[in-house]
Formats: structure tokens, C-alpha cells, sequence
């Protein structure tokens, strides 16, 4: 049996370049904000799992609970590290997730804290310099930088589809504009299509704005059981459903880091994040029309595009017009990312996910001021993460 | 003295009586092939996975394509840098493989031609020796 799971507190330290802020203490500052909004002390805390990265902090093995833990609550608590790298913090909030519905613990705190290495992300030491390794590959024999993978996927859309440049701009110039009110967010300034447009080419047709840059940045959930979540005066807010998933054979998609794709008819593009969603809304008993707002992951203006498309929200090619008649916006059928996205945070990869939580946690408390949705009840969350990493998680204040 | 050249990557292409070819693996459960070679074949109803390294086709169907404008990390070597062609091309079989496109102008590929692999040139070493990659162009200029 299991039993239900709340969302207590949500924190997060703002996104941006934090030179002078080690990893440790952007984490340290999102727990002590989520436990503050959960009000609880470290003392009522049984349990922290931690989105483990490769950049910084965690000794080095990714123990990035247990180094939170010896730094400011030595005692005693259930510490968990997942690795899962853009998805890391999905599968955290799982893993919580599933130390209470299980009734092992009731009171389990999730954590992704990142500060991002400079320019490129250098390769992971000792890996392989030959076929066996498809990073390796990529690199010195295609020379394929991240956004040249979107970039072909976004080729393709438009070819199948007909989506123009203006349309790619449109979908970055509305995260702007859901994150001009959010405080959180790195980017809040204003944009048009015409700015977008004038940014440098990166991988055609992706501009500049079209791409996420990378952030620093630290999120943190606070997830309880019943009995506590009934203690709180704040509008309860239930983790209806909550799932991980990964790649299935077939799948389209061209995966970064590697060189090719066995595609079979009839399986999903980007199958682990669809089945992250498919499983979640299960759970949740929830229909598409159900949902008020969906947070996922924008690395590029294509994903804005494609990724409803693939969950099933809109038949495909049919996201263009949506964005185009205000469909996506904060008042629309389908707010897409009132946060203002991966566009207007930049990437803090292992926080990101944790982060997409706590915004729809303050959506549906109606706490987003700014980027407020109206009267969200019900909402979703969808992250993609090396190695085929999908989660889903789908919240629910009814 | 010319030093032969080599390959960027041991056993990703090689070079027959001046062709060049993709070296895969196939496995003989299935029929899967993959590039570049596999450890094991991952196709879920395959309960009979082995592989051995096949040549893969030489021509195929671009379908997509991207221009990547900027230079990529040191990792990338490529002598005289400028902007380059990526392309997706269906190798049949559901088999899609990305590789860098020759003979191309930038501003004007066109999704669906027949595109052959060729071996060329990406950089040369201290010592002379060329490196090559894979590449394909258009048919008609291959």
C-alpha cells in the first residue's frame, strides 16, 4: 500500500553566475528557504536526497546529501545521492516521493544545487578515446556541439511542419515574458521577435536566445506525509503522480551524445520523457485537459514546440499556431512554463528539475506573484536527462 | 616520405580500393544494425543478440541537416576552420546516422537528396599525416 504524499515547503536560490557562493551554499540557502516555507527546523527532517553532479561539491563520489548534512545537520538522517544528470532532480523527488508513500519516513527534503563549469562542459576524467565512447565520437568526428543535435531536430520540424524562424523567436520571446515577473529567473528582460531574430546563428536555426545557456542555481522540496501536511496552513499541495522512465528502441530521437538512431515506426520521440508523462498523468488519474500548466524542459525554442506535441497536448505540428494565438501563455489553454523556463533561468542542470517543482508548488498555491496562472489546480512537470533519463512528477492542490 | 593517413577513430570507417564505409555491427538475432560498432544489439525483442562488425551502406536519404556556426571545443580538430554542414542521413533499416556534409553550399541544402560516403581530410598532424573523417556529399558530386 502506499499512502499519499504532500509538498510542504519549495526553495530555491536564484539563478545566475555565483562566483563567490561554493555549490554547498547555494544548497544550503534553497533548504533553509524550503524549510522556512514548509515551517519546519532541520531537526524535523528524516531523510534528504540529493541530485548528485559531476561539476561540484559531493566529494567527488556525488554525495552531495551527506555534505549538506555535515555541514549543517549532523543527525543522523537517511541520506540518499541520485545520479540522473539533467533528470537528476526528478528522480530525487521520486526517490523522496517513495520513502513516504511507503511509510518509511514522513518528513524527506529533496535538494539540486549546481554551479556550471565555464564555457563547455569538459568531458568526465578517464573516459574512453576510441568507438566505445559516443561523446569521444561525436566530438572528433562530427564536431557536434549540443544545440547542432536540436538544431537538426528543429530542421526537421520545420520541413514537416513548416515552422519559421519568427515562430522559433515567438516561443523565446514569450519566456521572457512569463519570466519578467519571476524573481528567480536570470534573464527577465524583455525581448521581441525582431531582437531574437538579430541574434548570432548558432546551429541553424537555432539562435543564440533560441538556446539555454548554463546557471548556477539551487532548488529544494520539503515532501511529508498527511498527518504533517494537515499541520500546515498553507494550501496542501498533493504529489498526485510521480514517475521515471527511460529510452525505448526505436526511438527517434538524435540523442546526444551519439552518432546515430535505430528509429522503428510507431515509438514516441524522446520515449523517456513521454513515458515519464504518460505514467505520471496515470497515476494522477489526470487527463490532459486537467492540467493547468506545464513545466518542462526548454533547452531550445524547438523543445517549446515539440515536446507538448509529443505528450500529447496537441496534435502534431499543431504547437505553431497555439503559440502564435496566445494558446501557451500564462491566461492560455496550456500555460507553458510560467517560470520563464531553461530560456530565462539557463541551465543549473541537476537543480532544474527540483526547481520546475517548486514553481508549480507556488502555482497552485496561487504564491507565482507575477507569473501567477489563474486558478491552477493541477500541474505538471517533464525533464530529460543524459543516458536516456526521463520524470515526470504531476501536482495537484483539488 | 608521405605518411598514409588514418582515420579520426580506430574501427569507425574504412577505406576498400578507394571507398569508403561506415563500419557497424550487425546482429545476426535480429538483423539490427548499429553504428558505430556495439557491444551487444539492445533491440528489447531480440533474445538471440550477436553482433558482428558489418559495412554499413554507402549511400543514403539526408533528412535533416544543421550549419554549426561556431567552433566547437579543441576536442573538434579541423584545419582552416569555418562553418560546416551536419547532416541526418537514413541509411535504411531505420538505421539514421549523423555525419559532416562536403560539397555543399551552406545556405542551400536541400532535405532528401541521395547523399555517398566519402572519406576526407579534417586536419593534419606536427608529422604530415592526415586525419580523415567521415563525410557525405551529394551523389552527383561524390
Amino acid at each position: 500500500m502506499s499512502r499519499p504524499v504532500f509538498v510542504l515547503g519549495a526553495g530555491a536560490h536564484p539563478w545566475g553566475k555565483w562566483p563567490d557562493k561554493p555549490q554547498l551554499q547555494l544548497a544550503i540557502e534553497a533548504l533553509e528557504a524550503a524549510l522556512q516555507d514548509a515551517a519546519l527546523g532541520w531537526r524535523d527532517v528524516q531523510g534528504l536526497v540529493a541530485a548528485s553532479s559531476r561539476f561540484e561539491g559531493g566529494m567527488g563520489w556525488g554525495l552531495h546529501a551527506n555534505e549538506v548534512v555535515q555541514a549543517i545537520a549532523e543527525q543522523g538522517m537517511a541520506c540518499v545521492n541520485v545520479g540522473g544528470a539533467c533528470a537528476a532532480g526528478a528522480i530525487a523527488t521520486h526517490t523522496a516521493y517513495s520513502m513516504i508513500a511507503s511509510g518509511e519516513l514522513d518528513v524527506v527534503a529533496v535538494l539540486g544545487a549546481e554551479r556550471m563549469p565555464k564555457g563547455f562542459i569538459p568531458r568526465p576524467p578517464g573516459s574512453a578515446e576510441d568507438i566505445s565512447d559516443h561523446d569521444y565520437l561525436r566530438w572528433v568526428a562530427i564536431g557536434a556541439t549540443n544545440p547542432a543535435y536540436w538544431a537538426i531536430e528543429a530542421t526537421r520540424r520545420s520541413h514537416a511542419y513548416g515552422t519559421t524562424d519568427e515562430t522559433y523567436a515567438q516561443a523565446a520571446v514569450m519566456m521572457r515574458r512569463n519570466a519578467a515577473g519571476n524573481s528567480l529567473a536570470r534573464f527577465r528582460e524583455l525581448t521581441s521577435v525582431d531582437q531574437v531574430l538579430a541574434s548570432p546563428m548558432v546551429s541553424d536555426p537555432l539562435r543564440l536566445l533560441e538556446i539555454c545557456p548554463v546557471s548556477d542555481g539551487a532548488a529544494a522540496l520539503i515532501l511529508c506525509s498527511e498527518e504533517f501536511a494537515n499541520r500546515s496552513s498553507k494550501t496542501p499541495v498533493r504529489v498526485a503522480g510521480c514517475a521515471v522512465a527511460t529510452g525505448q528502441f526505436g526511438d527517434p530521437a538524435r540523442r546526444i551524445p551519439s552518432s546515430s538512431s535505430n528509429v522503428l515506426p510507431g515509438v514516441s520521440h524522446t520515449s523517456e520523457v513521454a513515458l515519464a508523462v504518460q505514467r505520471a498523468m496515470k497515476m494522477a488519474g489526470v487527463r490532459h485537459q486537467d492540467i493547468d500548466c506545464l513545466e518542462m524542459a526548454d533547452n531550445t525554442a524547438w523543445h517549446l514546440l515539440e515536446w507538448p506535441e509529443i505528450f500529447g497536448f496537441f496534435a502534431p505540428g499543431e504547437c505553431d499556431e497555439m503559440l502564435l494565438a496566445g494558446k501557451l501563455g500564462l491566461d492560455g489553454e496550456l500555460p507553458l512554463n510560467p517560470s520563464g523556463g531553461f530560456l530565462s533561468f539557463g541551465e543549473a542542470t541537476t537543480a532544474q528539475a527540483v526547481l520546475q517543482i517548486c514553481e508549480l508548488t507556488w502555482q497552485l498555491r496561487g504564491e507565482a506573484s507575477g507569473h501567477q496562472v489563474p486558478d491552477a489546480k493541477i500541474g505538471m512537470s517533464a525533464v530529460l536527462g543524459l543516458g536516456a533519463n526521463g520524470g515526470s512528477v504531476v501536482l495537484s492542490s483539488q | 616520405m608521405t605518411i598514409a593517413p588514418t582515420a579520426v577513430a580506430e574501427g569507425l570507417f574504412e577505406v576498400v580500393d578507394g571507398f569508403a564505409h561506415l563500419i557497424g555491427s550487425r546482429c545476426s538475432g535480429c538483423g539490427t544494425c548499429y553504428f558505430p560498432q556495439a557491444l551487444s544489439c539492445r533491440h528489447p525483442a531480440c533474445h538471440n543478440k550477436f553482433i558482428q562488425p558489418v559495412r554499413l551502406p554507402r549511400t543514403g536519404t539526408l533528412i535533416s541537416f544543421t550549419v554549426q556556426r561556431y567552433r566547437p571545443p579543441s576536442l573538434f580538430r579541423m584545419d582552416d576552420w569555418q562553418p560546416y554542414a551536419i547532416g541526418l542521413i537514413a541509411l535504411g533499416d531505420g538505421l539514421e546516422v549523423m555525419g559532416m556534409l562536403d560539397g555543399v553550399q551552406l545556405d542551400s541544402i536541400q532535405i532528401g537528396i541521395e547523399v555517398t560516403l566519402l572519406a576526407a581530410p579534417l586536419f593534419r598532424e606536427g608529422d604530415g599525416r592526415e586525419v580523415l573523417t567521415y563525410k557525405f556529399a551529394p551523389r552527383e558530386a561524390a
